[in-house]
């Protein structure tokens, strides 16, 4: 067991912390655009969506069929189509001057709130993953002593 | 020198290190769609190894990671639980230790063994 190998622990769990990290600024852009009416194509701001996707270690794979874990990294992100809310406010710039019908983006905070703990306590437990191996590595040091 | 003990703590502690990775896959894929967890097992040819004191099966021995086929927990396809994934975290950390312990005090006695000094143990 090579020392690249032996340390590849700490790289998924900090790939884990990086994904988490991304879907928590997009949720943070999310909520921030929240009542922005109009974006540089005209439309509402549309809600965006992290997509994640596991990582392949080709290499490793290549010597051990089973080793092919290397953690995960966000493929994309990918804009909202769910349907606009929309609110009647004849007096907004914004609004359909015909209808009075003023369109809000499709950010619901309700939801974006509960995707916020969610990557949170992922987060949370890639770092718990962290702290363990080092005190699991710690150990194999004292072995000699 | 053919010691068992020593042989079968270290390929309990690569297993443990194995399943610590496989782990970290997981938590760290918990909201990938799709995903499938990684289990690392002992399995019976590791168990038939040391019942049988076999050290060149034992030695030949590797863990595996095997892809578990459980059913998805959400509709996205994935199915690993950030509540099991702890728990199995702290279990192995526990393995290992206890293994890393067995391991110092057997390398402890080979010392007071050979020092001949009985407080060195």
């Amino acid at each position: 067991m090579d020392f690249d190998h032996l340390f590849s622990t700490f790289r998924i769990s900090a790939s884990g912390l990086e994904a988490e990290r991304a879907r928590i600024r997009v949720i943070a852009n999310n909520l921030a655009n929240a009542n922005v009416t109009r974006t540089a194509d005209g439309e509402p701001f549309r809600k965006d969506l992290v997509v994640f996707r596991e990582v392949l270690d080709r290499e490793a794979a290549r010597r051990d069929p089973g080793c092919v874990m290397a953690g995960v990294s966000v493929e994309k992100t990918i804009k909202s189509t769910e349907p606009f809310r929309t609110e009647y406010q004849p007096g907004h710039p914004d609004a359909d001057p015909a209808t009075g019908m003023l369109r809000l983006p499709n950010v619901d905070p309700v939801s974006e709130m509960v995707d916020l703990i969610t990557a949170s306590r992922a987060y949370q437990a890639n770092l718990s993953v962290i702290t363990t191996f080092k005190e699991m590595m710690l150990q194999t040091l004292r072995i000699s002593r | 020198m053919q010691d068992l003990t020593l042989l079968s703590l270290e390929k309990m502690l690569d297993t443990a290190t194995l399943r610590h990775k496989a782990i970290a896959n997981n938590l760290a894929n918990a909201n990938t769609p799709g995903y499938r967890r990684r289990i690392v097992s002992f399995d019976d040819h590791l168990a038939k190894a040391i019942a049988a004191r076999d050290p060149g099966a034992l030695r030949s021995w590797r863990p595996k990671v095997t892809t578990s086929s459980e059913a998805a927990l959400s509709p996205d396809g994935n199915n690993v639980s950030l509540e099991r994934e702890l728990a199995d975290l702290m279990k192995n950390s526990l393995v290992y230790s206890t293994c890393a312990q067995l391991l110092s005090a057997r390398l402890a006695a080979y010392k007071a063994a050979i020092s001949g000094d009985s407080r060195s143990a």
